[in-house]
């Protein structure tokens, strides 16, 4: 006979686990439309917490990855001998957590914002969640204060901590500074990734008493990874973008060299964590695909098939801007001319990469194209529009960038290695073997089974990133000791490298925008996958027009709000000593990465 | 240097030359022909040597000191390009991506003319020309300017404003996400694990390496592999389904999707658009078993919200099929067009 106790214990399958555990959670509301679980403003719910989201995003990305540049410029800045530039990076990184921390701020209010935002307008699916989220949410609330008292002891300690142990204090707190920050996102992005592909609760959606099952969901590993880099590279981005704003508003060619080897260094940051994104966001699209084949339908080639289109031409205009910068740069070398004439068939084969990139599988037409075109599918076209053809297409581009890279490198340089004619022709063999093998690769990716073709992702990845791994240090190698033909003049790059950083930024911005909506917007008519329906009026899916729109909007607020933050970080803005702010003659500063 | 510029020079000018002469129609233009299953390669693979073309050009015309303007090179250059993707390719390309490549395209002439400030130099002097207006030409000019370019914005914003009487343009789902599951006849099927009962090797169970290494060779000809042949009267298992599925395609849906599967059936100009292609990578190749056998049973009555406009009239064929003839059909498809099924694992 059982006892009293033990009859009420329940037990449920984890819908993703499919583990059995002790139910312990209520089940999912079934919402309706009311003002009970939908109450509102005369407006639409759903345009407000969009709102709120993306701006706490925004900022929240910027200040988790800002500290990261700093910890490593302030260690570039520990570790170089010479003094002055010791005490330039030194400087860069105590102006870039300036700035960091007025967003902080604004990073805190918006948080609350958006809380107060779900309780006000979506009560019933805010409740939901933070019942199944209750074991963490304090966690989450304490790891706030850890990374808040960090931030200020480091920010505040810049002075005290300067030379010698405490100097390396200092640099310490930075790591801890960035590993509770990298933790707390981690946490906000199992929310997400609970939302998306929920997991530790039933097919009711009853919390089952593994907070680990809820955490570590189907997407969660790939959403950090990807989050990570996104944040790294947008946080360059903006960083890029102020010191571009600052160039171009400089009156002296003292503070234009300053702004011009800061924008330097974010850009060079940012793009160091561009270069794998796709490849995170390609690992990530693989995860969505293995979870739920109808989800990576209706985002790559269903519903919001056209919006990763709008994407692959984001990602090609970073690209581009990255290119078109170094290409810029290369003109404040003296010597490097002799790389500028082939500039354009690097245009070209970028270009080439990039047509295929943005070519769309489903074309937007009017019928009578349609009946012209003889059927849906176009002879050429169709066979850009496939994934075999765009991973060629994205890894030209990357490649190609990373071609950009090493002839910025070695711009201003001529090898005095006695092997460096061997080194060279090593070099342009192993460049052109690798265009040859992801081109061809691509083509052979219509000839063999799709799971196959799958996997030939990682051989032209192995490609584009043998081309960095080997070719930087290679390079770098090369270039020891290598003649200066004439130095770095900083402050003499063209004005247009500027808009290309500010286009890079814009493009960072509306492509975040763009990819946390895609992402929202997959899970259609639910709050919580397969668990909780969205019973809402606005449990359709957005036109792409409006959506654009929205983004655009978004952008532009928070472009607007960041220039109140740089401005009001300038007002105590700590002068850096004039001897540090000037160029140094024939001593260039070094680039992360091997300069 | 100068020999292999001088080639490409020559191979530019031959280019362009056949390229205008194809276009206005004073040479048939299919002299050059774009070769279906090879065009995606073939359209770069062109383009890359109207660039060596140009290249070698510019570089002659620069040796015999007749250089040509870097502003005009531009231009030309986009001018050419557009009229490239205009005339040369066939089928024509839709507006909205002539667009995209014709914008792009731009960028990136404006990223080779503005790389060093040498030739952004070159490039913005005759526009500089022109707005300083020193001379009597660029003054006329800039007043002609003055008055074309807001007449020309004009005239392009009436024309985008004024109510058409145009058909709508279409952002149609090619391949709408399909359900978790699907019940035909009575029986439910899980697209994401369900499999073709037919695709068996000689033992009985499903072989999907046995299948495709049966399936016609792709490329030019589709022929079939020898002793793979489903019409020999001995085929067995794998190869006799194939048969059988064919001979119900031939049956029921060539009319439409054509004797070589390509969509070009006896009926298919009657719709638009046409009936899917089965031969192009982007149709079957691109999808699940599964999906297909969906698809098939559902037909375009059966397509999902987001399947807009759902511009398919394809009959639901589960009312006029088996559930085996269905799949019996769809192992036909993947052997004739000699693609794999995708799979997941």
């Amino acid at each position: 006979m059982k006892k009293e106790g033990e009859a009420k214990v329940e037990k449920g399958r984890d819908v993703y686990y499919k583990t059995e555990g002790i139910v312990v959670g209520a089940p999912a509301p079934k919402t309706v439309d009311g003002p009970r679980d939908y109450p509102r403003y005369n407006f639409e719910s759903r345009v407000l917490l969009w709102f709120a989201n993306q701006q706490h995003l925004y900022y929240g990305s910027f200040v988790l990855a800002v500290p990261i540049f700093c910890m490593v410029i302030e260690f570039m800045g520990v570790v170089t001998k010479d003094k002055a530039m010791a005490k330039r990076y030194d400087q860069l990184a105590y102006d870039f957590i300036k700035i960091s921390l007025t967003a902080y701020s604004l990073t805190a209010i918006l948080g609350g914002i958006l809380i107060f935002t779900f309780l006000t307008l979506y009560p019933a699916f805010f409740g939901y969640l933070s019942g199944i989220f209750r074991p963490v949410m304090h966690i989450y609330a304490l790891m706030f204060v850890a990374e808040s008292g960090t931030l200020y002891i480091y920010y505040y300690g810049w002075d005290k901590m300067r030379d010698g142990f405490l100097k390396w204090i200092h640099l310490s707190m930075s790591v801890i500074l960035n590993v509770i920050g990298t933790l707390l996102m981690f946490l906000a992005n199992s929310w997400i990734g609970f939302m998306m592909s929920p997991a530790g609760v039933d097919e009711q959606g009853r919390y089952l008493g593994n907070i680990w099952h809820v955490i570590h969901t189907a997407l969660w590993n790939p959403l950090n990874v990807h989050r990570i880099l996104g944040n790294m590279a947008f946080g360059g981005g903006v960083v890029a973008a102020y010191a571009a704003y600052k160039f171009l508003a400089s009156k002296t060619d003292e503070d234009r060299a300053h702004y011009d080897w800061m924008g330097y260094i974010a850009m060079a940051l940012g793009v160091a964590f561009l270069i794998p994104l796709p490849f995170a966001g390609y690992w990530l699209m693989r995860e969505v695909y293995a979870y739920r084949q109808q989800m990576g339908i209706t985002l790559m080639g269903g519903l919001l098939a056209w919006l990763f289109i709008i994407q692959a031409t984001m990602i090609g205009i970073l690209f581009l801007s990255t290119n078109y910068y170094l290409w810029q740069a290369l003109g404040r070398m003296r010597g490097a001319e002799k790389y500028q004439r082939y500039i354009k068939y690097l245009v070209f084969v970028l270009c080439c990469g990039y047509l295929v990139f943005i070519t769309p599988h489903t074309i937007v037409m009017t019928p009578a194209e349609l009946k012209a075109m003889g059927g849906q599918q176009h002879p050429v076209l169709g066979n850009y529009g496939v994934m075999s053809a765009k991973n060629g297409g994205i890894n030209v581009i990357i490649t190609t960038t990373i071609l950009s890279f090493v002839w910025y490198m070695r711009g201003n340089k001529v090898s005095t290695v006695s092997w460096s004619k061997f080194g060279n022709i090593f070099m342009g063999v192993f460049f052109a073997c690798a265009y040859v093998n992801i081109i061809w690769l691509a083509i052979y990716g219509y000839y063999i089974p799709a799971n196959v073709r799958v996997g030939l992702s990682v051989p032209q990845v192995a490609t584009t990133l043998s081309c960095l791994f080997f070719m930087f240090p290679l390079n770098a190698a090369m270039m020891k000791g290598a003649k200066q033909m004439g130095a770095i003049e900083w402050g003499k790059i063209s004005v247009r490298s500027q808009y290309a950083l500010i286009m890079l930024a814009t493009a960072f911005t509306w492509m975040m925008g763009l990819m946390g909506y895609i992402r929202s917007s997959v899970r259609l008519f639910w709050h919580v996958n397969e668990i909780m329906r969205d019973n809402s009026p606005w449990a359709y899916t957005h036109t792409v027009g409006f959506a654009a729109n929205m983004i655009s909007f978004n952008v532009l607020f928070f472009w607007v709000s960041i220039l109140f933050v740089f401005w009001l970080g300038s007002l105590g803005m700590k002068k850096a000593p004039v001897e540090a702010k000037a160029g140094v003659p024939g001593g260039a500063p070094q680039p992360a990465g091997g300069h | 240097m100068k020999a292999l510029m001088s080639v490409a020079a020559l191979m530019g000018a031959a280019g362009i030359l056949l390229l205008a002469a194809m276009t206005v129609g004073i040479v048939p233009s299919n002299t050059v022909r774009l070769i279906e299953g090879y065009m995606p390669v073939q359209v770069i693979a062109e383009l890359t040597l109207f660039v060596a073309g140009f290249t070698g050009l510019s570089y002659m015309m620069s040796a015999m000191g007749m250089a040509f303007p870097r502003f005009w090179q531009g231009i030309l250059f986009w001018a050419f390009l557009l009229i490239y993707l205009k005339f040369r390719i066939y089928p024509p390309i839709p507006f909205s991506v002539r667009a995209m490549y014709g914008t792009i395209s731009l960028v990136a002439i404006f990223m080779w003319v503005s790389a060093n400030e040498e030739d952004w130099k070159k490039f913005k002097q005759p526009i500089m020309n022109v707005l300083d207006a020193k001379t009597g030409g660029t003054k006329a000019l800039r007043i002609g300017y003055l008055v074309i370019i807001p007449l020309l914005i004009g005239g392009f914003s009436y024309n985008a404003m004024v109510p058409k009487s145009e058909e709508p343009i279409e952002l149609r789902t090619v391949h709408p996400a399909p359900p978790a599951s699907t019940k035909v006849h009575g029986k439910t099927y899980t697209l994401q694990t369900s499999q073709n009962p037919y695709r068996v090797n000689p033992e009985g169970k499903y072989d999907q390496e046995y299948s495709n290494a049966n399936i016609v060779e792709q490329g030019m000809g589709r022929l079939m592999k020898p002793n793979a042949n489903p019409w020999d009267k001995d085929a067995q298992g794998y190869l006799k389904y194939v048969r059988e599925g064919g001979e119900i395609f031939y049956q029921n849906c060539h009319f439409c999707h054509g004797d070589n599967l390509n969509g070009r059936g006896l009926h298919a100009f009657a719709f638009n658009p046409i009936p899917a292609n089965f031969t192009d990578p982007g149709t079957i190749a691109q999808l699940q078993e599964t999906f297909i056998f969906w698809r098939v049973s559902k037909g375009g009555i059966g397509l999902p919200n987001e399947g807009f406009p759902w511009a398919s009239v394809m009959p639901p064929w589960e009312q006029h099929l088996t559930v085996d003839e269905i799949w019996k059909v769809v192992l036909f498809e993947y052997w004739h067009t000699g693609y794999y099924p995708r799979t997941w694992d």
